[in-house]
């Protein structure tokens, strides 16, 4: 950076965010719509990448810039990480007002404010919940180092994510994963005499000392979040469904037992814990319920789901976990397969008509009860699949194997290649179109916490003294959460399957029954 | 409620001190700071307007980046009357109104030919607080309620929002080094004003250049060095 001399303050050395207009993309079609505004794939006209852009809506007068946008904005600003989604730019839309083009005061921003990000292919969520999918070992090692690397970086820099969920950990076809959805981050201090809010983290992902009601906490509540995503993995449902706070705290204290001053010195001083306590001990029974996790993983998993929050595992520590340094190897990001579904515009019909079957198959195939479809990892899972239980009656057949390739993969990929970005990353694979047959669904939460809408990113900040309706945690039962069931589409590229969670809010609205 | 969130660690020590009285110290040294401020733009525009006069340049020379804040006429309400009532009724940290100082701060110097003057401080003032208050605070009043204690509309301040947004390239981040050196800054300016015997230097504006000199204070050394600490 050049010293500007006086009068010459260099203010212009890079582009002004701001300056372009959202014509300057072409957006390919809508892939999101969530509380925080729609999301669209779009084309940048003169170089042909691929974007994700994200409206921010600005209907809500009362509080005017969105708090979760400006902070997504100010901490994607800062975080330039190879596992933290890359915010490119911020491009406005010129409203109606066209005339009065130039006129900087005007209400030129009226029409519309877009994030630009990069384009992601998918969530984790949303691969994870594909029919007949199942992580190999070395795939889910790789997942977690990039999450854990990802995180890391997050807090090293002094962010808390605040919202590590699956549907926030985007993928792209090259099997990078990065963190995104920082509308609930914020800057931390590092002594932790912070008063912040703990109306954070999607419920059954939120960590013991938030339920209690604790406003000072510091990395550990992310990486609680990132325990729950470990086990969930490895587990291939969620393993702490709660339906409201109560439920999750008690799910979460007949997993990993009751806290007390032993365990959790000064546990019985946090706000709600007289009102949450159970009634007699409960016993730690993490080692028990997934006994069929290999050592490592449960030794790992063990020491992230550790009730107190200063005896929890951190990022840094995680990533040197004997877990990471034994066979089977993370294995490399590229070797991972490419996911592909086709693209929602082409089979938006035949999406309904298979929906309808579906429905009908689940009426026929009550037999089934599980609600969570995910399979686990293959090492683990044997004959528990039940691959014809996803063949509804009018459906393609479903290969039950997925195209993983865990073959040649297994090694150390020590650090990835540096930030995958550049137009090339887009047409990685020979049927994509333009981008036009990418799978969509699976982006959604990411961008949007679209498949959430009833978390509301913005209630929590509501503001004190401010009646704050549908805050987080104020409903019970939010409709959080993968979906329970079983969408017959194929992975893999066959042409006609549909994408498996076609429009975010549709996991949760179409099978919101999934709570048996 | 004089609690301040904990944004900035290395720089909590130093916030109590500043924020110790009932009306915390911070919203006095900035009142201070932004009326010598107020005061020298004031007349180095009236200067200028009348030297662009005589060259018939008008007054086009002088930025328009700061229009959306100016208001008709300058509002009755003092500086120091005006952070007061925001501080009141809003119930933000007082960091919030050391990081609006960072903002204001920043325009000035990512826009040096507009200049803070008694037209626009106001609006510029409650704008940036609650932009801070947004980025600092996890419970905040909304614009609606910030509008009404700052005396301008909703609508408007919503619009402000933005255009300050905008302004500062979204570049909202402090970091504790800066909002630290800040700190250290307006303390320094509280010594002199403890003293109470700075004499104001005059500004002579002879040449345009000068314009874009223009920053909080009066000597460039003690100017932050924003290009390479901010965003």
């Amino acid at each position: 950076m050049a010293v500007a001399g006086p009068g010459q303050l260099n203010v212009e050395e890079y582009p002004s965010w701001g300056s372009r207009s959202v014509d300057c993309f072409e957006k390919l079609e809508q892939i999101g719509e969530g509380t925080y505004g729609q999301v669209y794939m779009a084309r940048e006209i003169r170089t042909g990448e691929i974007v994700a852009l994200k409206k921010i809506r600005m209907d809500n007068e009362k509080e005017g810039f969105p708090i979760t946008a400006i902070r997504e904005i100010k901490i994607l600003k800062k975080l330039h990480h190879e596992n933290v989604i890359k915010l490119k730019e911020i491009v406005t839309s010129p409203g109606p007002e066209t005339d009065e083009q130039g006129n900087q005061d005007g209400n030129k921003f009226k029409g519309g404010i877009y994030m630009v990000f990069e384009y992601m292919d998918h969530d984790l969520t949303g691969l994870a919940d594909r029919p007949g999918l199942r992580f190999t070992v070395p795939q889910i090692k790789c997942y977690m180092k990039q999450l854990l690397t990802g995180l890391h970086y997050c807090h090293v820099n002094q962010v808390l994510h605040r919202d590590i969920k699956g549907s926030n950990l985007l993928i792209d076809n090259e099997g990078n994963l990065k963190l995104a959805d920082f509308g609930l981050a914020r800057s931390f201090s590092t002594d932790h005499t912070g008063n912040l809010t703990n109306r954070v983290i999607t419920l059954w992902y939120r960590p013991p000392e938030l339920l209690l009601g604790a406003t000072k906490y510091g990395p550990a509540v992310d990486m609680w979040s990132v325990g729950c995503i470990f086990a969930e993995l490895l587990n291939g449902k969620p393993i702490l469904p709660g339906k409201n706070e109560p439920e999750q705290l008690n799910k979460i204290f007949e997993l990993c037992g009751s806290p007390d001053e032993l365990n959790w010195p000064g546990v019985s001083k946090m706000p709600w814990y007289n009102n949450f306590k159970p009634p007699r001990p409960m016993k730690r029974r993490i080692r028990e319920v997934f006994r069929h996790f290999d050592r490592h993983a449960l030794d790992l998993l063990d020491s992230m789901l550790t009730l107190n929050p200063e005896k929890r595992i951190t990022a840094q520590d995680a990533l040197v976990a004997e877990y990471f340094w034994n066979d089977p190897l993370p294995c490399d990001p590229k070797s991972l397969p490419k996911y592909e579904s086709s693209h929602e515009f082409q089979t938006k019909k035949k999406r309904q008509q298979q929906r309808q079957n579906e429905e009908t198959a689940k009426r026929q195939k009550l037999q089934h009860p599980q609600p969570h479809t995910r399979l686990p990892p293959i090492q683990h899972t044997g004959g528990q699949a039940h691959p014809s239980h996803w063949h509804g009656p009018n459906h393609p057949i479903n290969n039950p194997q997925p195209p993983v390739s865990a073959g040649p993969s297994h090694h150390q990929y020590g650090r990835p290649r540096g930030p995958p970005g550049g137009p090339n990353r887009y047409p990685p694979s020979g049927n994509q179109s333009g981008g036009y047959n990418q799978n969509r669904g699976a982006q959604v939460g990411g961008y949007s916490g679209g498949p959430y809408p009833p978390q509301g990113r913005g209630p929590p900040y509501a503001g004190s003294g401010m009646p704050a309706p549908g805050q987080r945690g104020a409903a019970s039962g939010y409709g959080v959460g993968p979906p329970n069931y079983s969408q017959s589409s194929q992975f893999g590229g066959s042409a006609g399957g549909r994408g498996p969670n076609p429009m975010g809010g549709n996991r949760n609205q179409q099978y919101g029954g999934w709570q048996q | 409620m004089l609690t301040t969130v904990g944004y900035n660690h290395q720089s909590r020590q130093l916030e109590p001190s500043l924020a110790e009285a009932s009306t915390p110290r911070v919203l006095t040294i900035l009142s201070s700071v932004l009326e010598k401020l107020v005061a020298r733009n004031d007349r180095l525009r009236d200067c200028l307007s009348a030297e662009l006069d005589e060259l018939s340049l008008g007054s086009a020379r002088l930025g328009k980046s700061f229009n959306a804040f100016h208001g008709v006429r300058a509002p009755n309400i003092s500086i120091p009357k005006y952070l007061e009532r925001l501080y009141k009724f809003t119930d933000c940290s007082p960091s919030c109104f050391v990081v609006g100082y960072v903002y204001i701060d920043r325009l000035v110097h990512r826009h040096p030919d507009s200049l803070v003057i008694s037209l626009n401080v106001h609006r510029l003032l409650v704008t940036s607080v609650m932009v801070a208050s947004k980025m600092l605070d996890d419970e905040h009043y909304n614009n609606a309620f910030f509008a009404r204690v700052g005396g301008v509309s909703n609508a408007e301040l919503n619009r402000l929002e933005l255009e300050l947004l905008f302004l500062l390239d979204f570049g909202v981040a402090v970091s504790s080094r800066v909002f630290e050196f800040y700190c250290l800054h307006l303390e320094k300016e509280m010594m002199f004003n403890g003293i109470g015997q700075k004499i104001e230097r005059a500004i002579i504006p002879s040449a345009v250049d000068d314009l874009t000199e223009i920053s909080v204070d009066d000597t460039q050394s003690s100017s932050p060095p924003l290009k390479s600490l901010g965003l």
